[in-house]
């Protein structure tokens, strides 16, 4: 696992192999770390561990209907989103207005995975830290997420809930009360977490100045999500590029400031998603008032699609930045391509940059921090 | 960028040591660890006496409610599979995992299936098949914790596969109640359905029983 290199007459540079079992790389990831000392000089991802061809699978499915399925399996801490953005990409390329209850309802799911989400992403961003205690409590929270999924989907984690043109199914007769129920019990919840972990000064002095990642940098690498935002650019497609009805809500884009360190550290990485579990309330709590109580969820769209030929790109805002799906269709049932952007793996490929310079423990909260999901770095 | 691609070789330090411009200071009481130490054992001790919310799982079993999407099971109707071997859940299944072999047989249906084997390393619990089969013959049961040692052991044959229709009644309940929400208060599973021949097609066949129990009427009545 170890080995020393000596390279000409600098000083001698250590290689250690992070991964691919190591806990805080949230997955099956490996780093090649290259170190001077306790100096991290160089980082190298070696991703491909969860590879599973989503995009060739994609391709040659039985139809467009079936790839839905394995969409939830890119990114599987936000299943939903991902199916989001896949069912608006094909009402896109197929033409197909949905009904208004249909939207309502996509949305509050989303925004209830985004918070499942970004409960798991600061909850293991603190247990890499060594804060324990927030970690078990976020995760009460999101077993009542994936609860008030279970009842109107069927599974608690991979939903297979959104198709296109519709949903599987209508929801529960339950769910307005249980999610207005839990977006109530759940907002003091932030106000707990705020307390035990934001300004906990063990927690500041592990994230504050740590991996820092200036604007500039952010916006060449194609960074999107929390990432960018922690950075302090405000860009989020839900409000620059409104998709399904996100220009119907009123709620803000939270992002860093550098308010306990430099712009764009980890802890502003860290905060954003806190601010964003409440902004994704906020629009909970609109939708769940202006969603209509009755109406079909299923459009008449036959279970096998063809469309006419043509491309499309369409992209969404998942917990983790920005989800496109390009899709090219001949005239056959199957897609001809079918490609995706996964936020995951951009947001990765800045890992070098950022970690440049930093102490080989601190390369742990910055892996914490831009929170990737493996399953989407590898697809 | 520029500044990222030099100096790859002398180390940079990133972890700035001065003070941002914006940073916010902290308090003195934020600087000693020690309150934020007993804020968490504080917050720890108040959740020992708030309801318990773990489930201690292997000894305590979760009960699934009629929704979940367990393991794909085929419905056993009195003794039979009430599977006619279409093959339409095999084509609508994602990842391939279901084969079968038709046959024909002496029943009123015609068809069964000679083999019928779903591969459940490769199943991922979509639900598709329950959905596209005509028969409702397949259905997802609550069965989530599935072992097997080998990957021979995980291909499900029918002697595996096939569960009585009463231990499935609260799904079958559900799908019911499920199908007639979509298509309107008309739909309802007709078990004589079941019965695909053309052959003595003759007979009022919705008397709402099973179909062997329809042949048994039958017999009495001849
Ligand atoms: S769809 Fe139903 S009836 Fe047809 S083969 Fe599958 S289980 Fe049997
Ligand atoms: S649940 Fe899905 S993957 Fe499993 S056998 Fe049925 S169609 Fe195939």
């Amino acid at each position: 696992m170890i080995e020393i290199v000596q390279k000409g007459k600098s000083r001698p540079e250590m290689v250690i192999n992070m991964g691919p079992q190591h806990p805080s790389t949230h997955g099956v990831l490996r780093l090649e770390v290259t170190l001077d000392g306790e100096l991290v000089t160089h980082v190298r991802p070696h991703i491909g561990y969860l590879h599973r061809c989503f995009e060739k699978y994609g391709e040659s499915v039985g139809d467009y209907g079936m790839v839905t399925p394995f969409t939830d399996r890119m990114d599987y801490v936000s299943a939903m989103n991902q199916e989001h953005g896949y069912v608006i990409a094909m009402e896109r390329l197929l033409d197909i207005e949905v009904p208004e209850r249909v939207e309502y309802i996509r949305v509050i799911m989303a925004e209830l995975q985004r918070i499942a989400s970004h409960l798991l992403a600061v909850g293991t961003f603190g247990l890499d830290l060594g804060a324990f205690t927030p970690f078990l409590y976020v995760f009460t929270e999101r077993e009542k997420i994936l609860d008030i999924f279970e009842k109107s989907s069927g599974a608690r984690l991979l939903y297979n809930y959104m198709c296109i043109g519709g949903l599987m199914r209508d929801v529960d007769d339950d769910f307005k009360k249980d999610t207005e129920e839990f977006v109530r019990t759940f907002r003091p919840k932030i106000t707990e977490l705020q307390n035990l972990l934001t300004y906990n000064s063990i927690f500041i002095k592990r994230t504050a100045h740590i991996g820092v990642l200036p604007p500039k940098v952010a916006l060449n690498y194609a960074a999107s999500g929390p990432v960018l935002r922690g950075s302090g650019v405000k860009w989020d497609l839900r409000k620059n590029n409104p998709y399904s009805i996100y220009d119907r809500f009123d709620f803000d884009i939270p992002v860093g400031e550098g308010e306990v360190g430099t712009l764009g550290d980890c802890w502003d990485r860290y905060i954003v998603r806190v601010l964003e579990m409440e902004e994704s309330c906020k629009i909970i709590e609109q939708a769940l008032e202006a969603m209509p109580d009755e109406g079909d969820v299923q459009q008449n769209v036959p279970k096998r699609v063809r469309t006419k030929p043509g491309e499309i790109y369409a992209r969404t805002e998942t917990p983790r930045g920005e989800l496109g799906y390009y899709i090219i269709s001949d005239t056959s049932a199957k897609p001809y391509r079918i490609k995706a952007r996964a936020p995951s793996f951009v947001n990765l490929s800045l890992l070098p940059a950022i970690s440049r310079g930093s102490l080989m423990s601190d390369l742990v909260a910055i892996v914490g921090s831009i929170d990737i999901v493996l399953g989407e770095v590898d697809r | 960028m520029a500044d990222l691609t030099q100096n790859l070789d002398k180390p940079v330090r990133n972890a700035l040591t001065e003070n941002h411009e914006n940073e916010r200071k902290l308090t003195i009481l934020e600087k000693i660890y020690l309150p934020e130490i007993f804020k968490g054992l504080w917050y720890t001790l108040k959740q020992m006496f708030k309801p318990k919310v773990t489930m201690m799982y292997p000894e305590e079993k979760w009960d699934p409610p009629a929704i979940f999407r367990g393991r794909p099971v085929l419905v056993e109707d009195n003794g039979k599979e009430r599977c006619v071997a279409c093959g339409l859940c095999a084509r609508a299944c994602p990842p391939l995992a279901i084969s079968m072999q038709a046959e024909e047989t002496e029943d009123e249906k015609e068809r069964y299936p000679a083999f019928f084997e779903i591969n459940m390393l490769r199943c991922i619990y979509c639900g598709f098949c329950e959905e596209v089969c005509p028969e409702e013959a397949i259905v997802m049961s609550k069965d989530y914790d599935l072992v097997y040692h080998s990957r021979a052991e995980a291909i499900y044959g029918k002697d595996k596969l096939l569960v009585d229709k009463e231990d499935l009644k609260e799904r079958l309940d559900f799908l019911k109640e499920y199908k007639n929400r979509q298509f309107g208060q008309f739909w309802k599973f007709r078990q004589d359905n079941n019965i695909h021949s053309v052959r003595d097609r003759d007979e009022e066949w919705d008397t709402g029983l099973s179909l062997v129990d329809l042949l048994e009427s039958k017999k009495e009545t001849d």
